[in-house]
């Protein structure tokens, strides 16, 4: 089994080595990324971006019209396959080693002189090469199938919503279509904040919810805060390399050598981190994404788990070259993954609401991903992103079914063998199918892309953390344990469920208001869920198959049909690629006895199943051990706290709040009273006072009586003559 | 009769049309007026052959005023103050529109005095004349007085009297500084002329121009006037009372072209006329530009009334403006720029959906009004729409003219690479930056209590449910709307526009930033050798001293 093992570890890993750049000490510096050229023959690529826009127009006239039927549903569809078809036309064409510009817009452009630092453009322009469209592969595929599944998800709100909803899902494609493929870093600002838009309009769906408000107020805000230093990272790119452009930049970063630019050069990857930070949800700006399951859930699987999350992770892996010159920024940003990944699996193994819990799991998988960014495998993380993308839509899809079919019930403690129930086998399956590909189960996709992360991070030559990889194997139980719970109890289990307080089955309408529950109340007799139909079924299985099929790359090379691995040829032609250090062949690493890489396998593969297992015994075999287990650490003293502050999410929103919306508020209205009481009372009207207290003081002499009038007259002619006779002194004696 | 004088006369004609006609057609002659004056302002700039120069155009000069001092109604425009006319006739007639059903007492006053103000504002930004700049820039003054003290709140007085007194005070003391760079040019050349190329000239003149401390005086006396109209942190106290009591086509006005005529005062006599003295007041003007951001953004946060917010707001945004200017290149100066035009736009509109509301609500607490999304969704999409634009939401018009201005801060510093060193760097655009998320803060806090949310109207505000926007007020919008997206996504044919006429206005700045720092590094060198010297008071002017030196 071991040599097995072995054998297949050599030839996956071995597969990094065959087009590594050769070895050397030091950071790799950017000189085998292509020089891009242009092609304007290639302007069609633009129908990527412009499909989805014609289509959110599309959806905006259905909104204006008051169309009460799926037609925005088919739209949307049809221009997100379409835009997908674009998209693998183009991936088929375009040579992988050849970077290409499509210019389609003139944007913002304006020179005050000649030459470097004299002008700036910022224009339209698109920016393919593999990396670019390995992003948008998933992108449109996913939002295709996403968007299939709302076209049912969403029917209740035929008439209402749905436009509205379809408008939302298209500006998303439009804004992360120009995030990925963009040659410039303001165009990808300019998608940056158009995903946020979306996130803040499609979290914020159901408006009149209070929650749902205030969630998309704070993930926009939060956002907001990331932005902020993707902004002044592009300043300070743009005042190093005199460009925004990436095939510029790559271009001066090669003149520049090692280390380039000035002081403030250092800064760079760390203002960029922040914003890859915030948008996908990190330490110390991760705090929004759960709150963000306010949104539909189709919403949620497609921008909180797939998709938009994950634009971090590519403005690293894009921006790698720059992160490769200061391996400081590289430590920040594994360190940073591999926190998030342990503090995000504690928080989710304590909550109680599925989509919570998938909420916490796709932070904690970012945080994965992130780590394999900082130990240098820009290619583990894309692939961890792309497999990724695949289980975690499928969950948060499958998690959808339960609540269209539950009247939004989300509790795993109410929802038990759903698997039994008549309409859900398929969902529970394909859960299943997730849960194994998230626990990271023995060979499954979601197990070699993380495995690739953690052998990265154990053996690096130039970047390993071996703490956070120890730290990533501890995770990696953890999800396995957090993710069977979920499994466990919802699709296991005796036939039992309480149905949620919802009329329709569609999330959101109603929720709280005692109204809606009146109908159905708790009342097991009336209740039948509702079971999903052709769309959701079909995604599901699609989904399914397809995270299945994400490992596909990795089986075909271990079983020896291919030499390479497509993910990652793909990456190896890309600014990502630059990452992929050789493993030094004279000594190979060595672990607990074995081989580094097999150890490696044995090690992830005994922690998921042993999550996998206590997960069995707390969540299926006796689930009143369970509950023991969390009353008897309640009981103790000096365990109280752990239990209370994991289902507290570790009390960080109140954190926040304490040390920044408080202050500020109390601020706001101390300088709200300072304005209106001191500049604006005291020193604004007091100086309007001056006159009318000078009239005042002299009033007594202007009173009518003619004693007063003379004195004055006097005062005044004195003044006057003495005026006179010193201008006759100072006259004469000149 | 050319079309700058039939810009500044037609109004002048609607107003008499006014008075003559009934009082129920005053509405429609006024539009229309405006109108056409927005038509014509519209071909004017078609025929515009400067766009990428930053000449000024029609170059000859005017009618002479009072020809003794050299005052003459020179009308002309370069590509900044073009943008600045198309502004102004564009949201004059929208804000006349959307006055029709909420004036209803004294209509023919009310339209009338709007005529004025379009014609008095036209002139300060068309004037080449600092006199008649400033007559135009005065002007102004009277007709929003009665529109607010007569068609506003409840606490229109107070807020009319300290909004003239205020802008008035302020606004005397720029005229001592034009008067008094007037005098010294007589006194240097012996004619009379309040040109402002002329007096620009005469204060870069590095021979007889003004010395280092008369051009710090002129400015910082010249600013005490558009600091005030801006307005600019510490003196814009009268802003939010007078926007809290006009009614809204004139906050609509005052946001989108009056607070401009302070930084263009900035932008076309300040800041050319005394370079030293702004390099020298530099950091202190850009202090109190951040700390209005910063400030101003945290006392939106805490407002319950949603117009002050937004008038607040409009403090914070000025202050990207000024802080664009004070930058002292072309990134920062464009921003600036473009920064006037899109918070006419996207502030002008907010006014406008505000102002919508009030008239059906009766009130603008946020405590009152909420979630107004399910009541009327195409005034909401509107709003979440002008308020994006505010946020600066790139691919929208305010985002252009944010991220320069702050980009402009940044490489404001003293070794900047684009030729153009600058007194800022980037501490100051670190901390305006903050703005930007305290923005989205404020703005996105009123959209959550406004527009989404549980709906929350008035008790008493009728019987009858509130209709949502009829098709005059979504033709009012609707244009906004689509300046707003036209600019966000082309704004390139405007930047390069800005660019001469900023390279003209800032030309004479790299080298008055180098005799500054060269100043400030050598002060205790300086200082010896002025003792051991003797010191020569005609040679004041630094720069003289500077370029005589090897």
């Amino acid at each position: 089994m071991t040599a097995t093992l072995a054998s297949l570890c050599s030839v996956l890993l071995g597969a990094q080595e065959t087009h590594a750049a050769p070895a050397g000490a030091g950071p790799v510096v950017a000189h085998d990324i292509p020089a891009a050229i242009t092609a304007p023959e290639l302007s069609w690529a633009g129908w990527i971006i412009w499909l989805p826009l014609l289509s959110s127009i599309a959806c905006a006239l259905c909104a204006a019209f008051r169309v009460k039927n799926k037609l925005p549903a088919f739209v949307t569809v049809l221009s997100f396959a379409a835009a997908f078809g674009v998209t693998f036309w183009l991936h088929r064409i375009v040579d992988p080693a050849q970077p290409v510009v499509v210019p389609l817009l003139h944007w913002m452009d304006f020179a005050w002189g000649d030459g470097n630092w004299h002008a700036f453009g910022a224009h339209f322009s698109l920016y393919v090469d593999e990396l670019t469209l390995f992003w948008m592969l998933f992108v449109t595929g996913l939002g295709t199938l996403i968007a299939l599944y709302a076209s049912e998800y969403m029917e209740s709100d035929v008439g209402k919503g749905y436009s509205r909803f379809f408008f939302g899902v298209s500006i998303f494609i439009v804004a992360m279509a120009a995030l990925v493929m963009s040659d410039n870093l303001v165009m990808l600002y300019l998608g940056w904040e158009g995903v946020g838009l979306a996130s803040y309009l499609l979290i914020g769906y159901y408006y009149t919810r209070p929650s749902a408000v205030a969630a998309a107020k704070k993930a926009f805000i939060m956002n907001r805060v990331g932005d902020l230093g993707l902004a002044i990272g592009i300043f300070l790119i743009w005042t190093n390399y005199g460009t925004v452009e990436y095939d510029g930049l790559f271009r001066a970063i090669e003149a520049a050598g090692n280390p380039a630019g000035g002081w403030d050069a250092s800064l760079i990857p760390f203002c960029l981190m922040l914003g890859a930070f915030g948008k996908s949800a990190q330490i110390p700006l991760y705090v929004w994404l759960p709150d963000a399951m306010e949104g539909p859930t189709p919403v949620s699987a497609l921008i909180h788990a797939a998709t938009m999350v994950t634009a971090g992770v590519y403005l690293i892996a894009r921006m790698f070259p720059l992160f490769l010159l200061h391996p400081d920024a590289l430590a920040a940003v594994a360190w940073i993954g591999g926190l998030t990944a342990l503090l995000a699996a504690t928080i989710g193994m304590a909550q109680y609401d599925i989509k919570r819990i998938f909420a916490y799991s796709t932070v904690s998988q970012l945080g994965y991903m992130f780590l394999g960014l900082g130990v240098g495998t820009a290619y583990g993380a894309c692939y961890h992103t792309f497999t990724h993308a695949f289980f975690k839509a499928l969950l948060f899809l499958t998690a959808g079914a339960v609540m269209h079919g539950f009247a939004g019930q989300l509790d795993l403690r109410r929802l038990s063998g759903l698997r039994r129930v008549p309409g859900f086998a398929l969902v529970s399956w394909t859960m299943l199918v997730g849960c194994l590909w998230l626990s990271a189960f023995p060979f499954s996709a979601g197990f070699f892309s993380k495995d690739t992360i953690l052998a990265a991070a154990m053996f690096d030559p130039h970047h390993a953390q071996p703490a956070l990889a120890w730290m990533g194997l501890a995770t990696a139980g953890l999800t396995a344990y957090y993710t069977f719970r979920v499994w466990f109890r919802v699709c296991a289990g005796p036939v039992a469920f309480v149905p949620g307080d919802e009329l329709h089955g569609a999330d959101g309408h109603g929720r709280g208001a005692p109204s809606a529950s009146a109908s159905h109340g708790n009342d097991h007799g009336s209740f039948h869920p509702h079971a999903p139909r052709l769309a959701i079924n079909g995604v599901l299985l699609v989904l399914a198959i397809g995270a299945v099929l994400a490992g596909l790359p990795t089986y075909l090379v271990l079983s020896g049909q291919t030499k390479e691995n497509w993910v990652e040829s793909m990456m190896a032609h890309s600014s990502a690629a630059l990452g992929a250090q050789p493993a030094d062949s004279h000594e190979h690493p060595h672990l607990i006895g074995m081989d580094g890489h097999t150890a490696m396998f044995v090690l992830s593969s005994v922690v998921g199943l042993a999550g996998i297992a206590i997960a069995w015994v707390l969540h299926l075999g006796n689930r009143r051990l369970a509950d023991r287990l969390r009353g008897a650490m309640l009981a103790r003293r000096w365990l109280r706290w752990l239990p209370t502050a994991m289902e507290h999410k570790w009390y960080v929103d109140e954190l926040y709040h304490a040390c920044f919306r408080l202050p500020m508020w109390v601020g706001g209205h101390l300088l709200h009273f300072f304005d209106k009481h001191f500049i604006d009372g005291l020193l604004v009207n007091g100086i309007g006072r001056v006159p009318s207290f000078l009239g005042r003081l002299f009033q007594p002499l202007y009173n009518g009586a003619l004693q007063g009038y003379a004195a004055t007259m006097a005062g005044a002619v004195a003044l006057i003559l003495a005026w006179v006779v010193w201008k006759w002194i100072v006259g004469g004696g000149a | 009769m050319t079309i700058p004088h039939m810009l500044l006369l037609l109004p002048m004609l609607g107003m008499v049309a006014i008075i003559a006609a009934p009082e129920k057609q005053a509405k429609w002659i006024s539009f229309g007026a405006s109108s056409i004056v927005f038509l014509l302002s519209v071909v004017w700039a078609i025929q515009f052959p400067e766009w990428r120069s930053g000449r000024f155009w029609p170059e000859e000069s005017g009618a002479g005023v009072m020809t003794r001092f050299g005052v003459s109604l020179e009308l002309g425009v370069d590509s900044v103050s073009m943008m600045l006319v198309l502004l102004t006739t564009f949201l004059t007639p929208l804000s006349i529109l959307g006055s029709f059903s909420s004036i209803t007492t004294r209509e023919r006053e009310f339209y009338g005095w709007f005529l004025v103000l379009l014609s008095a504002m036209q002139l300060a930004f068309m004037s080449r004349d600092a006199i008649l700049f400033y007559v135009g820039y005065e002007f102004t003054l009277a007709p929003m007085f009665f529109l607010i003290s007569i068609w506003g709140g409840p606490e229109r007085r107070p807020a009319g009297i300290k909004f003239f007194l205020f802008t008035f005070l302020g606004s005397v003391i720029t005229l001592a500084a034009i008067v008094y760079v007037a005098v010294q040019a007589y006194g240097a050349t012996g004619v009379w002329s309040f040109r402002i190329p002329d007096l620009v000239a005469f204060c870069n003149n590095p021979e007889f121009g003004l010395s280092h401390s008369q051009s710090t005086w002129v400015f910082g006396a010249l600013m005490a006037g558009f600091a005030v109209k801006t307005p600019f942190f510490p003196v814009h106290t009268w802003l939010p009372l007078a926007h809290d009591q006009a009614p809204t086509a004139g906050s609509v006005i005052l946001a989108g072209t009056l607070l401009k005529l302070g930084t263009y005062g900035v932008y076309r006599i300040a800041l050319p006329m005394a370079p030293d003295g702004a390099v020298a007041l530099c950091t202190f003007f850009a202090v109190l530009s951040v700390m209005a951001i910063i400030n101003m953004a945290l006392v939106c946060w805490v407002q319950k009334d949603v117009k002050k917010l937004i008038a607040y707001s409009s403090v914070a945004h000025m202050g990207f403006a000024m802080l664009g200017l004070f930058s002292f290149n072309p990134i920062g100066v464009e921003g600036s720029v473009m920064y006037m035009v899109n918070h006419g736009l996207s502030t002008g509109a907010l006014f406008l959906c505000v102002g919508m509301i009030y008239e059906r609500y009766h009130s603008k607490d946020m405590e009152e009004i909420g979630g107004l999304a399910k009541r009327m969704p195409i005034w909401a999409v509107f709003m979440v729409f002008f308020t994006l634009s505010s946020v600066g939401l790139p691919g929208l018009n305010g985002f252009v003219g944010e991220f320069l201005c702050l980009f402009g801060a940044y490489t404001a510093s003293h070794d900047a690479a684009t030729g153009y060193p600058g007194v800022l760097g980037p501490w100051f655009a670190l901390i305006a930056a903050v703005g930007l998320i305290l923005g989205a803060m404020y703005l996105l806090i009123m959209l959550g209590k406004v527009v989404w949310g549980p709906l929350r109207e008035p008790e008493a505000h009728g019987h009858e449910p509130v209709k949502d926007l009829g098709f005059r007020e979504i033709a009012i919008l609707a244009p906004l709307a689509l300046a707003c997206l036209w600019i966000g996504l082309q704004p390139s044919p405007m930047l390069r526009a800005i660019v001469p006429s900023a390279k003209i206005v800032i030309a004479e700045y790299p080298a008055a930033v180098e005799r500054y720092h060269a100043e400030r590094n050598a002060a205790p060198v300086v200082e010896t050798l002025t003792s051991a010297e003797a010191p020569s008071p005609g040679a004041a002017r630094p720069g003289a001293d500077s370029e005589a030196q090897p």
